[in-house]
């Protein structure tokens, strides 16, 4: 059974079908990009796997369960169990430091742990900036945070949301290889960006296209070197 | 965790946090300010209408029966008396420190040298009591009758020897033609008299034809030692209600709960029920028309500070509202971001009730203490008096700034729940 299955789902906002027909799998401890222009229905996709909406029509199966018909309370058990969160803007709290932004995630999770915290932070190479608030950390650090408040509660998919839309290239490169590293450890990670050097590295990217899948690549020489093997059209 | 989001949130926002405050504040400081006005306004109200006369007349029954058989209003002429010894009983009984003045009053008919006729009173003027209770009291028509003014010499001091004094009407004063220092040669029943007239009186009304005495020297008149016709008294009373009337009418037609609550409130009618506990063969009736005008001022008094409060709570109320609002918008990517981290709608909610709170608590302490003040402030101006501080308003500003603070929180707290992470998170 896959960690996550998508079945004939729509979104559909009047005449406008953000997600049309959209079937998907993700299996445990893959990789997957998710790939699309602007307004192509990848947030809208995000959401939905992110337990943050609901389709309007179709199955949206999370380790068997279907989700889509989960109250909104229940969504919020699931995404606080089961997801890690990661955004383009960062959304640390401002008037927290960096080992509190990860602990938020604790506290709403189960028991706050400064100890472990700080080790998620160690994982991210950011001990030393623990005590430092959003502002006085720059824009990787700050992502670095926000991948450390994802992990901590060890969900089962890590879900990123244009990861490195707001980084520079040497950011991007220090995260990309954070996800490679969380991979390794056997996380299941679903990256939406429109970024392709970011796209590509992952096992398995999807492309969308008015809210439709239409193509799929399958880096099947995954190393870290990023090398097209196939290409199916959907 | 939680106090650290609540601390950095009041640290972070502390200018909207401390706009919040004072708004609370001054909620809190009218509230304040017009409940201990208004539970105190009671005895100011009182105490100015006193100046005004006794609100509580007693006389022997027999008078009182002749006086509802033929609606007059009679002075004697039954031969049914008071006893002057019980007078002081009527400091003695529940509501004892209510009776703030009381002044008995005899009368006599005299005969001056020329043949004329005149009525006689004999009341006290300032008489000394040293009660049971070690109290102390100074009672009589000089501060009971404080519109009469002397036109000439002064008053009479009971305190200072004055049982051979006089005052006299303006009205006989003139017809006489005597003044202070004069003296007055009075026949009477049993006993002629020669007094000095300490002072002429303007009292605007019948007093202006009679000549007033102490009492000793008016029963000795008549021979009518110990009896005395009426008394007046002045008593703080509250203002009358259903139960009151009732009682009034009939002690006997309340239950046993209503009887003890009717007994202990200073309802005049349950003074009036005491004090003929206590003065034998005795009717004591309030003056209808000074006890109603108590009622009806210190109701309308009471009317427009309730109304103030309510106004100035509405205004915190809405103040509330629009601040905590907007703090709610501003820090929507905060909220939607705990939400989307797992949060639910209480945990979120209860951060920003508790924040608000913690505001409140500060705002209301000050505006508690500002309110305080402004009473004082009032106090002084309008009666030339504090207001006493009744410790009920304590409990009664706190559950108002609750809840005003709540009711201030909750369009805040229903956008609060209908935000959607997504929404926020993508800026959607």
């Amino acid at each position: 059974m896959s960690l996550l299955e998508l079945k004939n789902i729509y979104k559909i906002y009047g005449d406008l079908h953000a997600l049309d027909n959209v079937n998907l799998k993700v299996e445990k401890g893959e990789w997957l990009s998710i790939m699309g222009p602007s307004g192509s229905g990848k947030s809208t996709m995000m959401n939905i796997i992110g337990c943050m909406d609901k389709p309007s029509k179709g199955e949206v199966l999370l380790d068997g369960v279907d989700i889509a018909k989960e109250s909104s309370k229940n969504l919020t058990a699931i995404r606080r169990d089961k997801i890690g969160l990661i955004f383009q803007q960062f959304h640390l709290v401002g008037y927290l430091t960096a080992i509190e932004n990860v602990m938020l995630a604790q506290y709403y999770h189960s028991v706050p742990d400064e100890k472990e915290a700080l080790e998620a932070l160690d994982r991210v190479g950011l001990a030393d900036r623990a005590k430092h608030l959003p502002s006085q950390l720059s824009g990787g650090e700050q992502q670095r945070v926000c991948v450390a408040r994802a992990l901590i509660n060890y969900p089962e998919i890590i879900l990123a949301d244009e990861p490195t839309g707001n980084l520079d290239d040497a950011n991007e490169k220090i995260v990309v290889d954070l996800f490679h590293k969380l991979h390794n450890e056997g996380t299941t990670l679903i990256v939406v960006t429109h970024d392709p050097e970011v796209a590509e590295v992952a096992q398995r990217t999807v492309y969308l296209r008015n809210g439709k899948l239409h193509k799929e690549t399958i880096n099947e020489n995954f190393t870290g070197e990023i090398k097209f093997v196939s290409e199916v059209e959907l | 965790m939680f106090f650290r989001m609540i601390f950095g949130t009041l640290f972070r926002q502390w200018k909207k946090m401390l706009m919040i405050a004072f708004t609370i504040a001054l909620g809190a400081s009218l509230a304040t300010a017009m409940l201990s006005v208004m539970l105190d306004v009671g005895d100011k109200v009182n105490q100015e209408l006193k100046t005004y006369g006794a609100n509580i007349t007693v006389v022997p029954k027999e008078n009182s029966v002749l006086s509802s058989l033929y609606e007059v209003e009679g002075e004697g002429g039954t031969g049914a008396f008071l006893r002057e010894d019980e007078l002081g009983k009527i400091k003695t009984i529940f509501w004892a420190f209510n009776i703030i003045d009381y002044a008995p009053f005899i009368n006599a008919s005299v005969t001056l040298d020329d043949g004329t006729k005149a009525s006689a009173v004999g009341t006290w003027f300032n008489h000394h009591m040293e009660l049971p209770t070690g109290e102390q009291l100074d009672a009589g028509v000089k501060s009971m009758r404080s519109w009469w003014e002397v036109i000439d010499g002064k008053w009479l001091d009971e305190q200072t020897g004055g049982e051979n004094g006089a005052m006299v009407g303006k009205a006989l004063a003139e017809k006489l033609g005597i003044k202070s220092g004069d003296t007055l040669h009075l026949n009477g029943t049993v006993s002629e008299l020669t007094l000095d007239v300490v002072g002429v009186f303007d009292a605007g009304g019948e007093e202006d034809d009679k000549i007033f005495m102490p009492i000793d020297t008016a029963q000795s008149l008549d021979g009518l030692d110990g009896k005395i016709d009426s008394i007046e008294v002045s008593a703080l009373t509250t203002p009358e209600n259903d139960l009151a009337i009732k009682a009034a009418k009939d002690p006997k037609s309340l239950t046993i709960a209503q009887y003890e609550t009717w007994y202990c409130t200073a309802y005049a009618s349950s003074i009036c029920y005491q004090i003929q506990e206590v003065i034998t063969d005795s009717v004591a009736a309030p003056v209808r028309q000074v006890a109603d005008s108590e009622g009806a001022i210190l109701e309308k008094t009471q009317l427009l500070m309730t109304l103030i409060t309510i106004l100035s709570l509405v205004g915190a109320a809405l103040g509330i509202c629009n601040l905590v609002t907007a703090s709610v918008m501003e820090r929507s990517a905060e909220i939607g971001l705990m939400k989307a981290i797992g949060a639910q709608n209480s945990s979120v909610s209860g951060l920003v009730l508790t924040e608000i709170m913690v505001t409140a608590i500060f705002g209301g302490t000050a505006g508690f203490f500002a309110g305080w003040g402004f009473a004082q402030i009032i106090g002084h101006s309008v009666f030339g008096s504090a207001i006493a501080m009744r410790p009920v308003v304590i409990p009664l500003v706190a559950v108002l700034v609750v809840i005003v603070t709540l009711a201030g929180c909750i369009p805040a707290i229903r956008m609060l729940l209908r935000l959607s992470p997504c929404e926020v998170l993508h800026g959607r």
